[in-house]
């Protein structure tokens, strides 16, 4: 199985333990990964990909004429919105029945499923398709925002909050980055995706603390700043083909009331100070659609562009956001690293060096913190490197929050690629789930129950791999675009070739590759155990 | 049918309580019994109260059946954990050393004490606990059967739980904060009515 051309290289796959785990890569599909890999760097080094003209910045294209129609009715109608909105309410409100007087065990609650196995991957997968529409119907916002302004979605009045403005070290992204690393720590370390009650408690806690922040204050804050979600929605959104954007520039050029920005009588001011006009990156739009509403021209609207233009031309991340987006690209590596069965093995090791016992929570701690350093730190030494070499009269920080982007794409694919396992091959027996959603009177998963989901996945396992194996490639070929046109407008700046002042971020961009690609090859431990 | 039998009616109420005490004297003896007042199926060996919580379930190829003593068990005070483990497919006991352990079921606690090992006692494994504090717990049930390790978990609840769970946490906290909000938003609008109020007389002037 892992020999192929006469190289033997099991070594390269770690050894699957006693319990069930989901098969890696097949050798095939590696291959395949390894050599379009090899094609794109030849491409790079050949300088092809930085000859490539850019287009007009920010370019959008109305969807055809039926469907714009369509979607205008339904974007400047806020019932639609409403409606799916107590939807969504209604089902985190079970979630949380369920987590607190269902079923404890995980495979059989609908809090546990749900959450983790349904909402959590399927939200990664549906970014491709809806940018960040999951924002506007999120079940957090709608009841914070129906107990604090008490409208079903009509302006409220100013008296409903405190209005107070957000203090100034909070309002960047690192408070939804710390708090991504939290929710990490949580669903990893301290395993809240295997207790029911702690996903219940978890899901309580970001609605207090969601409503608290829309009490005090100015619009919505939590969305803005402190939403983990939020804002790995936003910055994956970035590479979506779909976004609510101005239909036609000029119009919002024109305008001198700004409804998008300051509301109108009925319809809220757009939550996260955006101004639709001036819009270059969707990492704060929550696609709530008050522009829509407020509008009064009707010129904003969902529309589609290239995959990736929005990230490879128009935005513009400052510190905290490169920040946040080598965050990501830690953050969703060292998901993969913690389903391999060597990571308990580590971990166990690790404990026993420092006299750590119980659920290993210091250990594991320690192990995320190297986990999340180690490629953050690389990509600075990286930046360091081709500052002195190439950009010596450019500013660090602009350097590594101008490059940061091009990792981006990296951390979608991986996220989907790892998503797709557990989507696929865990969420089988999630109608009785439904059916069943406390779980009253279930049993643990039997032997033959976890077997049956191990064979059988979804969708066909081959379906997967490629899949997967087609993810990891375009993740690699856009981050390799996105660099050669950040470095484009840099080049007149150095008199050093092309691939000169390319190849140390395209250097990372093929470790990181290569590290998701053999984590891909790896078997990965069932949640399920 | 008494009149046709031409009894009087002192003979029949003797032979109405002859009949009561005939039939009593007949009745099978009660299959439950009672002591302090609890039925007899609530409790288990040498135990005079029903136990706290009792859970079965099943974990490979063995039924485990898991009893905490007394029925509220506190802190300084001793109690017993019962666990009865036999085979699904044969109901065979299985017989052999179990290991109980116990940690603090609470977030940020990592340190785990090990209470006994246990060979079985008349088809029971049977492990004490004094706990200093009121808390919940968790109680580790481990074993090895046909090269296999078995480890069960269960909850020990000791002392009285906390009135208010999670729920009802979030509740009073986001009424809290709404209430704040609002007396605070009230006491600005009346703040300002009082500024206006007295604004207004200087203006006409």
């Amino acid at each position: 199985m892992n020999k192929l051309a006469g190289v033997d290289w099991s070594h390269l796959v770690c050894k699957s333990p006693g319990f069930m785990v989901h098969p890696g890569m097949p050798p095939g599909w590696v291959v395949f990964i390894l050599l379009s890999l090899f094609v794109i760097i030849v491409a790079a080094w050949r300088n092809s990909l930085l000859s490539v003209q850019q287009g007009p910045a920010g370019r959008y294209f109305a969807f055809p004429a039926p469907i714009s129609k369509w979607l205008t009715r339904r974007v400047i109608s806020p019932w639609l919105l409403v409606v799916l909105r107590l939807i969504t309410a209604s089902i985190f409100l079970l979630v949380i029945v369920a987590g607190l007087f269902g079923n404890p065990i995980p495979e059989r609650n609908l809090a546990t499923e749900l959450t983790w196995t349904l909402w959590w991957t399927g939200l990664i997968i549906a970014i491709i398709f809806s940018g960040s529409a999951w924002c506007a119907i999120c079940p957090w916002d709608a009841i914070a925002t129906w107990l604090v302004r008490r409208r079903l979605w009509q302006r409220s009045p100013e008296t409903a909050s405190l209005n107070m403005r957000v203090p100034k070290i909070l309002r960047s992204v690192w408070p939804a980055l710390l708090m991504f690393i939290g929710l990490t720590w949580l669903e990893l370390g301290f395993g809240v995706t295997r207790s029911p009650y702690a996903t219940a408690v978890l899901a309580l806690v970001i609605v207090v603390l969601t409503t608290v922040s829309l009490a005090m204050y100015e619009r919505k804050a939590f969305c803005r700043y402190f939403c983990s979600v939020g804002r790995t929605i936003g910055f994956y959104s970035e590479l979506s083909p779909v976004a609510l954007r101005p239909v036609d520039s000029q119009v919002c050029a024109d305008c001198k009331t700004l409804e998008c920005y300051h509301g109108s009588e009925n319809i809220e001011p757009c939550p996260t100070h955006l101004v639709m006009g001036r819009i270059t990156q969707n990492t704060y739009c929550t696609s709530c659609g008050a522009c829509s509403q407020s509008c009064p021209s009707q010129n904003i609207n969902w529309q589609w562009r290239h995959v990736g233009s929005e990230a490879i031309q128009t935005a513009r991340p400052h510190w905290d956001e490169g920040w946040f987006i080598l965050g990501l690209v830690a953050l969703t590596s060292f998901h993969g690293i913690t389903m391999l069965p060597i990571w308990e093995k580590w971990i166990r090791h690790f404990a026993e060096q420092i006299n750590d016992s119980g659920q290993l929570l210091w250990s594991f701690s320690v192990g995320m913190g190297v986990i999340l350093l180690f490629p953050i730190l690389i990509f600075m030494l990286l930046v360091k490197i081709n500052q002195r070499l190439n950009f010596r009269e450019l500013e660090f920080k602009r350097l590594f929050s101008s490059l940061a982007i091009a990792t981006l794409p990296l951390a979608f694919t991986y996220h989907i690629a790892h998503n797709l396992t557990h989507l696929f091959r865990e969420s089988r027996g999630m109608l009785s789930v439904f059916a069943n959603p406390l779980g009253i009177g279930r049993l643990p998963l039997s032997s033959a129950e976890m077997h049956l989901r191990h064979v059988q996945p979804l969708i066909p396992q081959n379906l997967i791999y490629a899949l997967q194996a087609g993810l990891i490639v375009f993740g690699f070929w856009l981050a390799t675009r996105i660099l050669a046109f950040r470095l484009q407008g840099l080049v007149e700046r150095t008199q050093r070739p092309r691939f000169a002042i390319q190849w140390p971020i395209l250097v990372f961009i093929t470790l990181m590759s290569l590290l998701n690609l053999w984590l891909l090859m790896q078997p990965m431990m069932m949640r399920m155990k | 049918m008494c009149k046709g039998l031409g009894l009087k009616s002192k003979d029949k109420k003797s032979y109405r309580v002859m009949f009561c005490i005939i039939f009593l004297c007949y009745l099978p003896s009660a299959s439950a019994h009672h002591v302090l007042g609890r039925p007899a199926y609530s409790l288990n060996e040498e135990s005079n109260t029903p136990p706290s919580k009792q859970v079965e379930t099943q974990v490979g190829k063995y039924a485990i059946t898991y009893m905490a003593f007394p029925a509220f068990p506190k802190a300084n005070e001793t109690g017993r954990v019962n666990l009865y483990a036999s085979r699904i497919d044969n109901g065979h006991v299985f017989r052999g050393k179990v290991t109980f352990k116990v940690r603090d079921d609470s977030w940020f606690a990592s340190n785990e004490e090990t209470l006994g090992v246990q060979q079985i006692d008349d088809g029971v494994y049977r492990q004490g606990f004094v706990f200093k504090a009121t808390g919940d717990y968790i109680i580790t049930a481990e074993f090895e059967s046909d090269g296999e390790p078995y480890i069960i978990d269960f909850p020990l609840r000791i002392g009285k739980p906390f009135p208010i769970g999670p729920l009802g946490l979030s509740v009073a906290a986001i009424s809290l904060i709404l209430i704040v909000v609002n007396i605070i938003q009230r006491r600005r609008m009346q703040r300002l009515q009082a500024q206006r109020h007295h604004a207004k007389p200087q203006d006409s002037q």
